[in-house]
This record gives structure tokens, sequence and C-alpha cells, in this order.
């Protein structure tokens, strides 16, 4: 499974750089470079595993007949993961992208096994001189996206569909919240937790149960739109996660997180196939523009437009960051200190909701 | 008019002739699949048989799929045979996993030939205990088992997910920063590890040669043992077991037991053999409990076919991932796996059934034949 972890990347980056050389390339002139992606779910989610099969095809388009793709999708984390990665060194892949954090072991044990292929782990922190973690600052985006559901709010009241009581997913709620209390002064987000990153079923009933509890625009960090469908059946206005995800309900669509994985999929099969490749671990943010949201639907005001996109201009220029103090906690506690900016150590570990959020951070 | 009649003996060589004759219908239909979706059906058969039986290591590979699916096979034969239907497998596979990660982590700085047992034995405890659940409701409240089985499994699901994502239990890893991140469990010691045994080049995980003392074991049980008679009396009839003194009840909650066992082992050797940490969500998307069901079926629930039909399962789902690419969609694969699983059940039928197609009498009939014989 995906996400998550993105350890404290920078020093395991140093050290991993710090450790590794250049490894040569195997490239004849004639056949195509291999390259392939492993998925947790189906390459047309709408959502996770979609987004990284967008960027597939983008390295497809960009590198033409010098590079032939592959995919193995609906992989169970465990065991099979292994036979499957051992299949695709047989079938001459040089370069393996796996995009769930529950891979990594098992692409840990094969970048082992097999110096000669390059292996890349999305989401996760082990790396080695043949394996790379790349995984991008979602929390940039969702703080963009709370905006659009605060401004969307009427009653102030917004729910929203989470995955794992984990860091990776707190610190996602706390961006969203943060974000719909400058549309909407006083805002709360009311938490469900579905512990599952992708079954539409369960992300539907957890919806419908805020939608019935009157919260008035719904957001989700899962990996299908189901909160759309449930959103629909209710006219409520809706956020999404991963992809663009406004087909599903486009008359209430707002905007959403997105991930465009293409650009880093393309330099590294690149640098893979002129031998440049190096380990390291890649942290993509809405600067670099790895993270985006969504393009907006025709229900967000141009108001609220304008007030989005120039804090996301600050963003990207760094003269905003979201979590920056005077930040508070449920009980109104004060967390960070007024104008200190939280370490990438505390936001990778984060473990308490901030003022306005409704649930428990530990799950339940 | 078509019937079906039950076969009064099953002739030997249709055992060959029908497995034989429904792979080809099989491999028939799947390449006219193949061929409409504009794949080349020989090429197509030739990968998945090379990358799930033939090619270096695949053997290999195909055991670390089987040993779960030869344990949860048996588990479902065990009981299918007494007529008893437990669909709870997965969740008690789930449980096995929990005893015997618990286990193997209290006892992690013993020596190999105290932690291996332990966790064998805890995997069977567990497994045996959470099939005995409905076992008892069956026994004593005549519950419908099937319902109380699969229920259990939703629950086990649960608390898996709970001893590692929503509490602070003795599984759960909460000393590391990277555990504080992402969930975690506790990985076991090098010593918890279960070793394999290399014949001809090919690595055979320890649980899949317990699997095999298993099926050996139940295969006896069934064959040999006065439990194994009345258990099959049972099975053949309840009322005719009841007149005849056998202890219904019991038999009931025994076999439950040992077909939970059975399933427990196989959650055990998950960790042993190849995950060595309690892991929610690979086991749960694995899901061999309900897929023990199908080798159980595919084996005519007798044990030694239950080996043969896991490892050809297990085949046939490493060798299905080999075949998907971005021009071969998973659903493909999945259909081709589900032709072949259909044709084989559906042969299955016919060994045990005959088709017989009966003409209305047309040629004229006096009137006398008509009151005498009447058309069926």
């Amino acid at each position: 499974m995906k996400k998550s972890v993105r350890l404290a990347a920078t020093m395991l980056a140093a050290a991993a750089l710090g450790a590794c050389g250049t490894t040569n390339s195997t490239t004849s002139t004639n056949q195509p470079f291999k390259a392939a992606w492993i998925y947790v779910g189906t390459a047309g989610d709408h959502g996770w595993t979609q987004a990284h099969d967008d960027g597939r095809k983008v390295v497809e388009q960009q590198l033409g007949t010098a590079v032939k793709t592959t995919f193995k999708e609906n992989v169970p984390e465990g065991p099979q993961v292994e036979q499957v990665v051992e299949g695709l060194v047989r079938d001459g892949n040089k370069i393996i992208f796996a995009t769930s954090f529950g891979f990594q072991d098992a692409m840990a044990n094969e970048a082992a096994k097999h110096p000669d292929v390059k292996f890349e782990q999305a989401t996760g922190f082990k790396t080695a001189n043949n394996l790379a973690e790349y995984f991008g600052a979602a929390e940039d985006a969702d703080y963009l996206t709370g905006m659009a559901l605060g401004a969307a709010s009427s009653k102030g009241k917004i729910g929203f569909v989470a995955p794992f009581p984990i860091p990776e997913v707190i610190r996602e709620i706390n961006a969203v919240a943060l974000g719909a209390q400058t549309t909407h002064p006083g805002a709360t987000v009311q938490v469900v937790w579905t512990n599952t990153w992708f079954d539409p079923t369960k992300e539907k009933q957890a919806a419908q149960s805020l939608l019935s509890r009157g919260v008035d625009a719904i957001g989700q960090g899962q990996d299908s739109p189901a909160t759309g469908e449930a959103a629909k059946a209710v006219g409520v206005k809706w956020s999404g996660y991963d992809s663009d995800q406004s087909n599903v309900a486009p008359d209430i669509w707002l905007t959403g997180t997105v991930y465009h994985w293409g650009p880093y999929y393309v330099k590294r099969v690149k640098a893979a196939m002129d031998g440049s490749w190096k380990t390291g671990s890649y942290y993509g943010s809405i600067g670099d523009g790895m993270i985006d949201i969504a393009p907006f639907g025709q229900s967000v005001t141009q108001a609220a437009r304008d007030q989005i996109n120039a804090k996301k201009e600050a963003l990207k220029s760094g003269t905003f960051y979201e979590f920056t103090g005077p930040l508070k906690d449920q009980s109104g506690a004060v967390k960070i200190a007024a104008g200190t900016k939280m370490t990438l150590e505390q936001i990778l570990s984060m473990d308490w909701f901030v003022q306005g959020v409704i649930g428990s951070p530990k799950g339940g | 008019m078509i019937r079906i009649e039950r076969r009064l003996t099953e002739a030997r060589w249709l055992l060959v002739a029908v497995p034989v004759g429904s792979l080809i219908g099989a491999v028939i239909l799947s390449s006219v699949i193949l061929l409409a979706t504009g794949h080349d059906p020989l090429g197509t058969w030739q990968r998945l048989l090379d990358r799930g039986f033939l090619s270096e290591g695949a053997l290999s590979a195909t055991l670390v799929q089987a040993t779960p699916l030869l344990l949860t096979g048996l588990a479902a034969a065990a009981a299918f045979r007494m007529q008893t239907w437990n669909i709870g497998a997965e969740g008690q596979l789930y449980l096995g996993a929990v005893g015997a990660s618990g286990a193997g982590i209290a006892l992690g700085s013993q020596p190999a030939a105290l932690v291996i047992p332990a966790m064998v034995l805890a995997g069977l405890v567990t497994g045996a205990a959470w099939a005995a659940i409905p076992g008892v409701l069956r026994a004593v409240f005549r519950t419908n088992e099937i319902i109380t089985s699969l229920m259990l499994n939703y629950v086990a699901g649960l608390l898996i997910t709970y001893l590692i994502f929503d509490s602070q239990s003795y599984w759960r890893e909460l000393s590391t920063f990277t555990s504080r991140v992402f969930p975690q469990g506790k990985y076991l010691s090098a010593a918890a590890g279960w070793p394999s045994v290399q014949i001809a080049g090919i690595a055979i995980p320890f649980g899949f040669l317990l699997g095999m003392v298993a099926a050996a074991s139940l295969w006896l049980l069934y064959r040999s043992t006065r439990f194994g008679f009345e258990a099959r009396v049972i099975g053949d009839s309840r009322a005719a077991a009841h007149y005849a003194g056998i202890r219904t009840r019991r038999k009931i909650v025994a076999v439950m037991a040992l077909s939970g066992a059975f399933a427990g082992l196989g959650g055990a050797a998950e960790i042993g053999d190849f995950r060595h940490v309690l892991d929610p969500r690979g086991l749960q998307q694995a899901s061999f409990g309900y897929a023990g069901i199908v080798v159980a079926a595919l084996a005519r629930l007798n044990p030694f076919a239950v080996i043969l039909v896991a490892v050809l399962l297990g085949g046939l789902s490493n060798g299905g991932f080999s075949l998907q690419g971005a021009d071969f969609p998973a659903g493909l694969v999945g259909t081709l796996q589900g032709l072949i699983l259909f044709c084989a059940l559906a042969g299955e039928l016919l060994v045990r059934y005959r088709v017989r197609v009966q003409r209305p009498r047309r040629s004229p009939v006096h009137p006398a034949d008509v009151a005498t014989v009447r058309p069926a």
C-alpha cells in the first residue's frame, strides 16, 4: 500500500546519496528500455493508482519507442510481490516502480537480489544503492482544497472521509481544517475513519454517515471517488483526492488534491537509460508541480477562486507555509507557538488534530 | 427431454478422461476469447505454463502461494466431508497468524527448536478455538454455521486491523520512529523464521511440508478411525447417525475445531515462512480462506488431491500475474483463470452424473399401448 511514511526523508536521502555511486546502464541501442509499475489497486480506479498510471503513460508519450512500459495491477501485499518482481526482472525490465507502502519489504529484498535493476518505491523510507524513494507533500494542496470546502459550506460544518489514523492522513485533515477556517472562520471538520485506502462501499457508507449528520460540504482522502457519489445523492458539494475526479459529480465538484507523477517518472526512466540514475528520497511539492489542485468545478465562486489562487502562489514562492504557529489542538491549548514553523520530524509524526477537527486522531 | 441423473458406479476411465476433457474445453473456450481480444492463444498458454510451473524457480514461487491454499483447502475438506459448512477458514487463518506471531514475539530470544514448534502449536490452537465458536453454536443452538462462520471472518479481520492500527497491542511495534509514521507489527527474530527444504532445486517451505503431513493425517482419520467413520455417517445422514447412537454434537464441535486448526496452521505458516510480521492488510488482500473452498471442491474433498490442486492454483496465480501487462488487462487474466476453474468444476459434475437425452415417442402407437405405457 501506498502512502505514507516519508521518513526522515532528508536524513536518509543524504546518507543514501553519500553512500552510492553511479551505476552503469545496460541499454543496448536497438532494444527498447523496459520499465514496469506495480499497483495495489486497478489502473482505472479514478484515484491513487490511476494517477500513477497516467504518469506511466506520460513516459510512453515522451520517450516513445525508446521505452516499453508495462504494469501489474491488483497485486496483494506480501510474498506475491516478490514473485511479481522476479517475473518483471526476467522479462528484462530495468527499472521498477512500486506504488504502495506495503510493497516496501519485498522491494528491498528484490533490490538486494538484482543489483543491475533500479527500484523505486513510492511513500516508503527504505533506500539502497539501487532502491530510491519518492512521494509528494499533499498537505500543501490539501490546505487549498480546505479553503474551497470552507467557502462552499454555509453552516461551516465540513465532513471528511479518512483512511487510517496515521500521521500522513492526520496532517492532511489538519491542513484541510486550517484552510477551511480561512474562508469560513470557525468551521469544523468532522472525521470518519474507514480503515482502508480503497473500498468504494465502505467509503460511500462513511460519507453517507457524515451527510446524515448534517455536514454541508464533504472532502475525502481515499483512493476512490465514492464520496462524490454519496454527495451527489443529496447535492452536497465535495472535493476529491489523488486524481481529477470531477466527472463523478461535476455540478457539485469543488477541487481536490492531485498528484502529477509523470514528470518524475520521465526524469527517472531517462536517468536509468543514460546511466545517471542515483538513489535518493525525492519529496515533491506544490512548488515543483508534483502536487497540485484539480481544476475548479463550476460551483466554486470567483471570489473563492481568487483567494485560493493567491494562496497557491504564496505557497509556491515560499512566503506562506500552512503549518506555522499559532496552532491550537482540539482542547484549545497552543501546540505550536506564534511564528514557529513545524519541523519536518514534527510533521512526519503528527498525531494530534488542530482546533475545529471533530473526531479522534487515534481512530474509532 | 434432457435429464441429469446420478451414476450408480463411477467408471475409472472417467476419472482420467473428464479432467483431460475439461482442460481441453477450457483451452478451446479461452482461446476463442484470446483471439477475439487480439491476443496469441498459443503464446499465452505457453507463458502461463512456463511462468507458473516450468521455468527456473517457478515451482519454488508457486509453492509460496500453494502453502496457505493447501492448508485452507484441507480446512474446507475436513469440514465439508461431514457436511459441516465451515466458511470461516479466512478468519481462522487470521487468528492462527495472531497466535503464531504472538508466540514468535514472546519467545523471540529462544532457539528455533523452541520457537517454531510453539508457533505451530499457537496457530493450531487459536485457529481451532475460533472455529469452535460457530461449532458450539451449531451443536447447542442449531444456528446455521455457514452464517456464523462467515460473519466471524469480518470480526477476525477487524480484530487484526485493531491490533496493529487502532491499539497499542502486544503485536504492534511502538518503539521506532518509522512505526509512529506508519503503524506496523513487531518483526519476528531470525530464529522464528521457518526453514525451507531444498529438493532438486525447489525450495519447499516448512509450512508446505506440515501441510502434506496434515493431508495424510486427515486421510487416515477419515479412512481408518472410528472418529472418521462416525463423521462420515453423520455427513451422509444425520438422522441415521442419531439413531445409531453417534454423538453428533461432539462431532460437530470436534470437526469444526479440526478444520479451524488447519486454517490456523495456514496463518502460522504465512507468518513463519513468509511475512515474519502480523500484516493485517496483506492477509486480508490475499483471501486464502475463501480460495481454500475452491481448492477443496476441485479436489473432491480428497486430502491428497488438495495438495495437487493447491499447487495448480498457486501456479495459475503466479502465471496469471506474468500475463498481465499494459495490453493484457487483469480482467482478462481473471477470465482465463475463471474459465479453467469453471470447466474443471463442470467436468467434475460429469464424473458423478450422466446426461441422458430421452426422445419423446413419435411413432404411431396403438390405443392399447397408450393405456398401458404412459410416457414418463
